[in-house]
């Protein structure tokens, strides 16, 4: 199963803000901005898996969906 | 696009059928949840910092639960999450249907827009408590979390534009203008208003751009029309749309409705100078905000008329439809609310008005009477329909809700107009020999009985929203709501309206 673009439009984002995130808590000169790097580092890997998560329920369903019709996935 | 065909509507085109839109209903879900778990939050604070105010030992000698901290958690909870979640869920739906077409740009992005928000709306609460804020009203968060709502907002308004421009329908309903006008409008307010230099790109402080008098004239600009389009052009979207599908009947006039928005739109912008009247802000700026103030009456009220007449005919539904009574009585606040606006925004008004309780009473007749209400009735049609319920769990529930949160906001109003006019009255007394007659404090004092009726009527209008909550669960959970099953009729038995 194809890989959506919006999903590697949004997964190349959400790499992007985790690096920034984890650069910014890096060098952080104050708890605020060492909290929210953190954060926005935690928050970008769960919503990359979350992705893909999404991306193979999809594929999963895409095969029942075949198998019910009778057909064959490869 | 699932491959299920609806019949066109009658007159639309006779022999055609439409293909079914497979809408994106699960972001819109998870707004409405936030929406719902927002709205506790900041009441829930709402009623903590009013404790606070009318006995300050609440504030429990803690750095984090002191009222300079929560108040921004509780301005920023009631606008941008219970409201911002409501008008992100609530224009995704309406843009969908109106334009019958799925939201543009893929789940993923949907899905990003939810997440980015709330994980905005987290952070900058967490950055509150920890002391951090750029000191400009209802634009407290500093420069990192401004950069990250800027990517989020940009996100949503790709997502609202594109669905627009893929849209089946040849043209654009009047709810959808009201949405643009807020994404476009608060974009724009938002860029303007935080322009700042941080001291490290490694530390949370920064300082702006401008200062002095400029400074305050872009907060106000901002502030004011953070007002004008978060909450009100946002929501007037949402009563374009929703009032007229519970009561089931076209919007009143059209044409007053695209007035409404094109006067709207033009006047609020200017008005902003009247928050900074008797300041070192120059005369004819504040004699300009004052005019525009005073002609925003005008499509205030044409907006509210046209609200109120779509009921024409089907006024009988507020006896039996709790929800479409939130949205109307809402309509009611707004027109209240927008009359009362242009008068303190009247120079020598605001010499009694400003800076005392009377302010704090009129934003929340328009923040509870008005958003808060239009959003419980758009609430109330939207749950069952999105959890594809045959109704909601208990009308009589949600009629309690009315009535105490109706109560609530007439105790919380009714005792900022008093506490308000007397503080204004005691600053401005003085004696035969030109002295103060009252000092500060005595005025702390005698507006302490108003404090505590402020405080009751923030506890009934939480309670009125939990029980909101426990008929949402109710509605989703209880098999009572089950949609209910077309059972064919037996053969040759007339048997009405079963």
């Amino acid at each position: 199963m194809d890989i959506e673009a919006s999903d590697l439009i949004v997964g190349l984002l959400m790499a992007a803000l985790g690096l920034v995130g984890l650069l910014l808590a890096s060098g952080a000169h104050d708890n605020e901005m060492y909290v929210f790097g953190l954060s926005m580092a935690a928050w970008a890997v769960l919503f990359v898996f979350g992705l893909m998560r999404r991306h193979f329920d999809r594929a999963d369903a895409a095969r029942v969906a075949v198998r019910a019709a009778g057909g064959r996935h490869e | 696009m699932s491959d299920t065909m609806v019949t066109a509507p009658a007159g639309f085109a006779p022999a055609t059928r439409l293909p079914a839109v497979d809408y994106n209903e699960a972001v819109v879900k998870k707004f409405v949840i936030a929406a719902v778990f927002w709205g506790v939050v900041a009441f829930l604070v709402g009623v903590y910092l009013a404790t606070e105010l009318a006995w300050p030992q609440f504030n429990l000698g803690l750095a984090f639960t002191n009222f300079g901290r929560l108040r921004p958690v509780h301005t920023s909870a009631g606008i941008f999450a219970f409201g911002g979640s409501a008008l992100f869920g609530t224009s995704f739906y309406v843009v969908q249907r109106t334009c019958r077409a799925r939201l543009f740009g893929g789940d993923a992005l949907a899905n990003f827009v939810f997440w980015g928000y709330q994980f905005f709306i987290v952070m900058a609460a967490l950055s509150y408590v920890m002391g951090f804020s750029q000191g400009q009203e209802y634009a407290e968060p500093e420069w990192h979390l401004d950069l990250l709502l800027t990517v989020v907002w940009v996100a949503y308004a790709v997502i609202f534009i594109g669905t627009l421009m893929k849209r089946q329908e040849p043209h654009i309903y009047v709810a959808n203008w009201f949405y643009l006008a807020f994404i476009l409008t608060v974009a724009v307010l938002h860029i303007g208003n935080n322009i700042a230099l941080p001291v490290s790109v490694f530390s949370a402080k920064s300082y702006q751009a401008a200062s002095g008098v400029q400074n305050a004239m872009i907060q106000w600009w901002y502030g004011h029309n953070a007002v004008g389009f978060f909450l009100t052009a946002g929501f007037l979207g949402m009563m374009y749309y929703f009032i007229p599908k519970a009561a089931n009947r076209p919007v009143y006039s059209y044409r007053l409705s695209i007035v409404h928005f094109w006067s709207l739109i033009f006047l609020y912008i200017w008005a902003g100078p009247h928050h900074l009247h008797w300041t070192a802000l120059p005369d004819w700026t504040q004699t300009l905000g004052m005019a525009f103030s005073v002609m925003l009456w005008m499509p205030s009220w044409g907006g509210m008329i046209n609200g109120m007449m779509t009921l024409s005919g089907a006024w009988d539904k507020l006896r039996t439809d709790p929800g479409l009574r939130f949205s109307v009585t809402a309509v009611g606040f707004y027109g209240m609310a927008t009359f009362e606006g242009p008068v303190m925004s009247i120079r020598d008004v605001n010499a009694l008005s400003h800076y005392t309780d009377w302010g704090i009473g009129h934003v929340h007749s328009g923040a509870l009477g008005w958003v808060a209400f239009i959003t419980f009735g758009a609430l109330y049609y939207l749950v069952p329909v999105l959890w594809k319920r045959s109704g909601l769990y208990s009308n009589r529930l949600a009629s309690w809700h009315y009535w105490i949160a109706t109560l609530g906001i007439v105790f919380y109003i009714s005792s900022m107009w008093v506490a308000g006019i007397m503080q204004g009255l005691m600053w401005r007394a003085y004696d035969a020999f030109g002295f103060l007659q009252y000092s500060f404090a005595e005025s702390v004092v005698a507006v302490h009985p108003y404090y505590v009726i402020r405080m009751m009527g923030g506890v009934l209008f939480l309670s009125g929203a939990l029980i909101m909550v426990y008929n949402f669960i109710q509605t989703v959970r209880s098999p009572d709501t089950a949609p209910r099953a077309v059972t064919p009729l037996p053969a040759g038995l007339a048997v009405a309206g079963e």
